[in-house]
């Protein structure tokens, strides 16, 4: 009778994802990849104020500088102690002319980023200048001096009477993320923590929508995506929208980002104290808690542990590895049976957005994956590599020590399966034929070339075909050929 | 003198080429779409088929397709 039930349980939760959304997603039909920037591809969005005010802190300097390519890590190095601007045929010379390429790109970060600038010589020759507010900060962050970084101002915090071990801050860590989780597969378990400001962030990013008349938010094709991503990056994609909101909540985006640099170079199971926070950074770090970011026992207490996700967040993508404490449960077989060897109904409903589940267990559920289940998920918008990396990153630890850790079969059929819903390519177009003489088609062909508009074309047959955006150029064109 | 006609370019495989005249030919859609045969893997079709012909290439591939997991 248990199993009975819980069986049902499982058809229940999967067809309810399965259904209920494909009559929406059908109008969202449009797959787009999330967009995902990194760090470097943030802070280039950003306003040059808000540049210039972020420097204003040593740990923002040097969380950029890591970012950094490497050859414009060493330019900076040169120019960091170097009081006047230096001539850019200088600066052109540290690097190796093999390597004009690394050159031209470290010149391109560091003008983006805003952190040096041009400035003309005496004899009136270009040179460049680093920014003289990131310089002094960058400074204080090499060779020592300033103010401490977290807990400016509280002193030393006398020890926790209920300190925190690095075990517990994972545990709390992910345990809140996947509230987030939770609530964007709608499944009701843990779902009640999740708190208006974090909807705010899931509908403006949106990973979720809101349809009038109906009260709770639904998950988006974008969602889909964002669900299979690995934790570091969803924490990192989510808190980038966070922070394009700042504006609309009174925050201050310089204050949020400051704070969040410092966090990034705090050590894993230390306390800090919250004593000379802003306003501003305070109610930041309240949501913080609430993603699972920081640690803190009560909302009035003075202290908070920073969790893993926010000690890896200011290195954007670049190579976190935030899962890798957690163990895998995923095993694939080559007759296309899933087993997850896992109680978390997050985890299993994961599975259910792209395979059919079968039985479900107390600490194990079976899935299969068929055509159509897959199909299902590639119609939402999730993509093939997307479903394999998952399975991947996923695989119970006796899949990986098989090479390669996924069967080879079923990789395959997953691609083929996307592949077989594009064998079609349409193209809106208009077709050119019975040309009278080769030369005028010819003509008409070379300048459908020019113009970028050709689509195909055939010299045997005088046949060409334009695409329907160029037609009208081409039309003019050719009613100017016949009449000179 | 050009004849100049709007449409769609369809690529695909030969096979599925195949298919499409097929289609055309023992008029399975209504009437005939194919304006002008262009090459081995191209044709040319009329834009009003394209919402019926999509329909019609997804219901070959489930046909195409077997189960291939017991349960």
């Amino acid at each position: 009778m248990h199993q009975e039930a819980a069986i049902l349980e499982i058809i229940r939760i999967a067809r309810s994802l399965f259904l209920q959304n494909r009559s929406r997603m059908a109008a969202l039909l449009s797959t787009k990849t999330l967009d995902c920037k990194d760090l470097h591809g943030y802070l280039k969005t950003l306003s040059s104020y808000t540049l210039d005010r972020l420097y204003n802190h040593p740990a923002t300097c040097l969380a950029v500088f890591r970012e950094l390519p490497q050859l414009a890590k060493h330019y900076i190095m040169r120019l960091l102690l170097i009081d006047q601007p230096v001539s850019q045929a200088v600066i052109g010379l540290w690097a190796n002319n093999k390597y004009i390429n690394d050159h031209r790109r470290a010149v391109q970060a560091l003008t983006d980023l805003r952190i040096w600038y041009e400035k003309p010589l005496p004899g009136g020759m270009q040179g460049r200048m680093v920014n003289a507010t990131f310089k002094a900060n960058m400074k204080t962050a090499l060779l020592g001096g300033g103010k401490p970084w977290t807990g400016r101002g509280g002193g030393v915090l006398p020890p926790d009477k209920n300190s925190r071990d690095v075990e517990f801050l994972d545990k709390y860590a992910l345990e809140r993320w996947e509230c987030v989780l939770h609530f964007m597969v709608g499944s009701t378990e843990g779902a009640d923590g999740v708190s208006r400001d974090t909807i705010e962030v899931l509908k403006h990013s949106g990973l979720m929508k809101v349809e009038e008349g109906d009260p709770v938010p639904y998950i988006t094709p974008a969602g889909f995506q964002f669900l299979l991503m690995d934790t570091g990056s969803q924490v990192w994609y989510f808190i980038l929208q966070y922070l394009d909101m700042t504006d609309s909540r009174g925050l201050d985006l310089v204050e949020c980002l400051s704070l969040m640099f410092q966090l990034s170079f705090s050590t894993l199971g230390k306390d800090y104290s919250t004593e000379g926070m802003s306003d501003g950074q305070s109610r930041f770090l309240q949501h913080l808690r609430e993603f699972g970011l920081v640690y803190q026992r009560k909302r009035k207490e003075k202290r908070y542990y920073p969790t893993r996700l926010a000690i890896n967040l200011a290195s954007g993508l670049s190579g976190i590895v935030t899962d890798s404490h957690r163990q895998g449960y995923i095993v694939v077989e080559t007759n296309y049976r899933l087993y997850a060897y896992t109680e978390s109904s997050l985890n299993i409903a994961l599975l259910a957005l792209f395979s059919e589940m079968l039985y479900r267990f107390p600490n194990m559920a079976v899935a299969n994956l068929t055509r159509d289940s897959v199909r299902a998920a590639l119609i939402r918008g999730i993509t093939a590599e997307q479903i394999i990396s998952f399975l991947k990153s996923h695989a119970h630890s006796e899949m990986v020590k098989q090479t390669p850790s996924l069967p080879p079969t079923i990789v395959d059929q997953v691609r083929l399966w996307e592949l077989e819903r594009d064998r079609f390519k349409f193209d809106d177009g208009v077709l050119y034929s019975q040309f009278l003489s080769q030369a005028d088609f010819e003509k008409l062909r070379d300048f459908a070339k020019e113009q970028g508009v050709l689509v195909w074309d055939n010299t045997n047959k005088r046949v060409m075909v334009v695409s329907r955006a160029g037609h009208d150029s081409v039309k003019r064109f050719w009613k100017q050929q016949k009449n000179s | 003198m050009v004849n100049v006609m709007k449409g769609i370019l369809v690529e695909c495989d030969p096979a599925m080429k195949q298919f499409l005249l097929h289609l055309d030919e023992t008029e399975a859609l209504g009437k005939k779409f194919v304006i002008q045969d262009l090459d081995e893997t191209h044709l040319f079709v009329a834009v009003e088929i394209l919402p019926i012909l999509r329909e019609r290439i997804d219901d070959l591939m489930d046909k195409l397709s077997f189960p291939l997991v017991e349960k």
